[in-house]
Formats: structure tokens, sequence, C-alpha cells
């Protein structure tokens, strides 16, 4: 008789309803309710001390909230302890039992469970999973003798050879050199092709959330700011706070005017701009940087379909262009732009900068928030 | 310039004093133990092992020496289990009654001997439990319990709490992660601190006159055999038990270096070649 000996993660729907998580004084999070689907690639997305780290280890049963619940399948898990939840974990820092080698480790889920079979089936699970992770052969190594890579490849055998119902994944690659983050993304995506089921990750690195999710939610003071696909927060962010934080966007706030026709009208410094939307009233104009035309000038005097007048305050090489950073009269911030080019425009320079209509958008903005 | 600051020839000398003063004493014990004639001073006639010959044939020797082994393994033992206990809680729980707790584990470190002593056999006075050498072990138990704390809760504070919680998130209970994934990390250092144990059981001479029975245990069988005749043979006793203790306390030095070693290791993930 043979047994499937192939590690899956299971396709659990997960939601999280109305959780409040209080530390003393510190609102971690703040009635927070997310579903995340059947199988999806979910990132949780926010600066650090977001509460997204806190919400996951809710998931996990290493916290517990302080109001609201969190079903697995339907089922109320909310005061299930960790070590009975059919749920793992990739941790942040590598946490490979140092006195136990690469088998040990990866065996030590299915050990636990004694989930029958005997030892030959442990060790083939094992061997099944480390294959799964490209790690064929390692099976004797120590934990000191394996790459920071490596080792992360190896927690999540060790997470994956359980079958869980859910796999977590509290920034795993964070520790990681670039070169070596990126490979790790790449594995990510072929495990969740490969395997499938539920995968719940957790990230403040925005290039990490769009590049490997289904759904991306973003956080911010223990909130959900905006739950959409990565082109819906990259390109229709809900709120400044998206904006700049996925899209890296200038946001500057107006105040949005009626005009005649269906834009609207907003002013920085002596200048009437006109831009696409239907918000009126108090709002953020939203310009990402890759959408800032930059040009240079010589008498001050902007130029046919640019907005603005500036000085360029920083320019960095980025391979297929450069980065600026400009500084424009009315303006607190630096204007951010990406262009692509052969020849920088030096510090000091003047220069006029302007966008599209359409490539400029409005948002609200609550008068409470700044 | 920069060469190595130049100590003064007035430190050196204080430091050859100093080790002169503290190591003298015991190379002429060690020295005349092994001495041919029955002299406590100078000269040194030659060597001979005939004293060490007269102590062994001596039956109390062999049953104060059976006694010190059964005590110091008694103590040890218990110890290690409960110290390691005691270690876990204090390491790992969230009360306020932590630090009270921890003050009055460690309180008996900086109680003199002489009170710890007398105020257990107070204690057993009043419990009416005759002396014998399981009220030593108790008394025992008491004083050793502080130095096995320090050594265990360190190295249990060195460990990386996220194993434990990765050791729960694979299923495994409090129990199991304790003796699956805290236990093997911390067990070199433990047991370091269970021979430091047997060491300061083995020579503990203060509390013992107070709460011992009718036996007797090695150096109260020096402090008896000094009171009646001196001769060589006190010496050899004491050579013995020196070599003991040494042994023990490099035992117990190198399992806990290795054992610190190795849970940094584990703390920094220091990698290798991959």
């Amino acid at each position: 008789m043979t047994v499937d000996v192939t590690p899956t993660v299971g396709e659990a729907r997960v939601d999280v309803v109305d959780v409040t998580r209080r530390f003393g004084d510190v609102q971690a999070l703040d009635r927070v309710s997310l579903t995340i689907g059947q199988g999806e690639f979910l990132t949780l997305l926010g600066p650090s001390g977001c509460g997204k780290s806190t919400l996951l280890r809710i998931i996990g049963g290493f916290d517990r909230p302080t109001s609201g619940s969190v079903r697995l399948s339907g089922r109320d898990v909310t005061n299930q302890p960790a070590y009975k939840r059919s749920v793992n974990m990739v941790f942040q820092r590598p946490t490979l039992f140092p006195h136990l080698d690469v088998a040990g480790n990866v065996a030590f889920g299915p050990r636990i469970a004694g989930s029958g079979g005997g030892r030959a089936q442990v060790r083939a699970r094992v061997d099944e999973a480390l294959a799964m992770v490209r790690l064929s052969g390692y099976q004797d190594r120590r934990s000191h003798e394996l790459s920071g890579g490596q080792m992360q490849r190896v927690a999540l055998a060790r997470a994956i050879v359980n079958r869980p119902d859910v796999l977590l994944l509290d920034e795993p690659l964070s520790a990681l050199d670039l070169t070596i983050r990126l490979e790790m993304e790449e594995e990510l995506r072929r495990l969740h092709r490969e395997v499938g089921g539920t995968f719940i990750y957790v990230t403040h690195d925005q290039r990490e959330a769009l590049a490997l999710s289904d759904r991306v939610a973003v956080f911010d003071a223990g909130r959900v700011e905006q739950v959409g696909t990565p082109d819906d927060i990259y390109h229709r962010p809900a709120t400044s706070f998206v904006a700049r934080l996925v899209g890296d966007a200038n946001v500057v706030a107006v105040d949005a005017e009626s005009t005649d026709g269906p834009h609207a009208c907003v002013r920085i410094g002596d200048r009437s701009i006109a831009v696409d939307g239907d918000t009126r009233g108090p709002a953020w104009l939203v310009v990402k940087p890759e959408n800032v035309r930059v040009r240079a000038t010589t008498d001050g005097v902007i130029r046919n379909g640019d907005h603005l007048t500036g000085t360029v305050a920083d320019v960095s090489f980025r391979g297929t262009g450069f980065s600026y950073r400009i500084a424009v009269a009315g303006l607190t911030e630096l204007v951010k732009a990406e262009v692509t080019g052969e020849r920088p425009l030096p510090v000091g320079d003047e220069v006029t900068i302007g966008w599209t209509s359409s490539a400029a958008s409005l948002l609200a903005r609550p008068a409470t928030r700044s | 310039m920069n060469e190595r600051r130049q100590s003064s020839p007035v430190t050196a000398v204080f430091v050859v004093v100093s080790l002169v003063f503290l190591f003298v004493p015991l190379l002429v014990v060690v020295l005349f133990s092994f001495n041919s004639i029955g002299s406590l001073s100078l000269p040194f006639r030659g060597f001979s092992l005939r004293w060490y010959r007269q102590v062994f044939e001596s039956p109390v020797f062999r049953s104060s020496l059976r006694s010190s082994a059964i005590v110091a393994t008694a103590t040890a033992v218990s110890t290690l289990i409960l110290g390691t206990l005691a270690a876990y809680a204090l390491s790992r729980a969230r009360t306020r009654w932590r630090a009270p707790l921890a003050l009055v584990l460690f309180l008996p470190l900086t109680l003199p001997g002489l009170f710890i002593g007398l105020s257990l056999l107070v204690l057993f006075g009043e419990a009416e439990v005759s002396l014998s050498l399981t009220t030593v072990a108790i008394a025992h138990l008491v004083y050793v319990m502080p130095y096995f704390l320090l050594i265990a809760v360190a190295a249990l504070q060195r460990l990386d709490p996220a194993l434990e919680e990765a050791g729960a998130d694979l299923g495994a209970n409090g129990w199991l992660v304790f003796t699956r994934v805290t236990l093997p990390q911390v067990w070199p250092v433990l047991m370091g601190a269970t021979f430091l144990a047997f060491a300061l059981s083995f020579d503990e001479f203060v509390i013992t006159f107070f709460v011992i029975g009718p036996e007797s245990t090695l150096p109260m069988f020096i402090f008896s055999s000094l009171r009646r005749t001196v001769d060589p043979s006190i010496n050899a006793i004491s050579t013995l038990l020196l070599a003991i203790t040494l042994a023990l306390f490099a035992g117990s030095f190198y399992l806990t270096l290795r054992g610190g070693r190795r849970s940094v290791i584990a703390v920094t993930g220091e990698t290798g070649s991959a």
C-alpha cells in the first residue's frame, strides 16, 4: 500500500471578525475584519508597528485578541492554543532547532503528531518536503551549516510537511540579502502554484507584497486601510497612506474646486492645475513619481503642458533612468520623480515639472487626519 | 607608541605575592601528603603513598567517603530536578511575583552558612525530624540551589523564545516544548551546574556541622581527625578532596562553556559555509 506523502497546504478560509488587541494603552489592532479566501495568497502590508504581525500571531494562536474572533473554515478557534491549530508558521528569524539536523527539524511536527505510518513514512514525508523546497540531500546538515536562505527553506519545509490548513509567513525574507530575497520570492510563488493552499504573508516591503499576492491588505495604526488586488492598491489607492506606501506617490494636500468641465481644479502656489476626478473640497492630490515629467529650463518660464517650476535637490542613478527629488516653491515636501533617460540634470538646476491630467488623482481628505 | 601598557613592578610583585599566598598552602598540603615520614614540617624526606594507604584502610574514612558521595549525589540530583523546573518558571513566568520569587530563591547566597545551618537545625528540631544524611542533603539543597539557579536561569534566558513558539506551532504542547525544544538546548549547561552542585555539597562543612546525625561526611571526618591527632594522613585526605572537587569544577566549567557557546550560535543564527 502506498501512502501519499506529498506536503500540501489546505485551502481553509480564514475569517477575522472584529478583532481588537490592546497592549496596555497601545491599540495594536482596532476592530479589524478580514476574510482570507480559500487558496488565496493574501499579504498583510504595513510599516512596523501597524499591527500586521500581531494579527498574524493571533491567527497562529500565539496571541489572543482583546475582543473579536478568528474562524478557521468557519470554526471559531479564537481560544485554541497554537499547538492545537492546524496552522503552521514560518518566522522572521530562522528558528531551526539547533540540537536537531535538517531532517530532525522537518520531522519535528510529524513526530509530535505521531500520525502513524512509523519511521519510514516520516522519512518519506521529510524527503518529499525537502525536495519541494529544493533541499534534497541536506537531511544531515546542522542549522549552523546552512545559509540564511537555506534556513528559511528548511523552515518552509518544516511547516508544509504538516499539511496545515493555512500557511502563515511572518516577514520570512526580511533577514535575507537582496539577491537571495528575490530568489526566495520566486520559490514562494512556485510553491503556491504547486501546492496551492491558503497563504497569509506579512511584510513591510510593498514590492514583495505586489510581487507575491493575490490580494493585499494594507494596514496602518491597527486598522485596515484598503484590501485589494496588487493592481487595485497600486493604481487605485483608497487613501493617501496607501498611495504613499504602495506607490511611493507624491501626495499633496489641496483644495479641489469645481470647474465648468469634468475636471477639478487645484491650486499649488500661484498655479491652477486641472485634475481628473469627482472629489471636491479638501483633497489629496496623488501623482506617482514615474508619471512626473521633468524638463530643464533656463528662464523659469513654465513650458507648455507643465505645471510647476522647481530646483533639483537630489538625483540618483536608477539603471533605466534617474530618480529626482525636486524642491518646488509652495510645497513642504520634495517632489519625487522617476525619469528615464541617459544624462541626469545636475543638482541645483532649474526645471519645470508636469504630468498628464489622467496621471494625477484626487482622494478625499478628511478634516481630522493630516 | 601604542604598545601594551606597561604594568608597574609594584603590580607584578603584588600579583606574585597574592598567588603565592593563595596556592602555597595548597601545595604544601599536597606535597606533604606524599612525604615518607610522619612529620608535618620540612624537610621533605622522600616520596611515598603510605598515608594514602593508611587512609584507605581506615573504615571510618571509607564510610565518610561513602556518606559524602551519597549526600552529594542526592543533593545534585534533587537540585537538577527542582532547580530546572524553578529556573524554567523564573525565566518564563510573566507575573509580578517573579522578582520577589527570584529574591527569595537567591537569598541563601547572601546568608552566612552558620545562619543557614542553625535555622535548619531549629526547623528540624521543631518538626521532630531526626538528624541524618537526609537532613544534610536537604540543607545542602538549600545551600547549592541559588548557584544552580544563577547558571540555569541565565542559560534559559539566552534561548530564543521564538524557538519555543516554533515548537508550539509544530503541535507540541507545553510539556513537549519543554522536553523536546528547551531541555535539549540547555542540557549541557544544566549538567555543568549539576556538577557544581555536587562539588559544593561534597566539601561543604559549616552547614553540615549543624544538621548531621551520627554519620560523618568527608569534611567532618577531616575536622574530627584534626582534633585527635595531627598526622600526614590528613594531608592525603585533603588532597583527595581537593582533587575530586577540582575535577568536578573543571567538568562543570567545560560543560557550561560548551553549552553556552552552542546556545549563542542558536540565538545569532550564525551561518557557516553553505
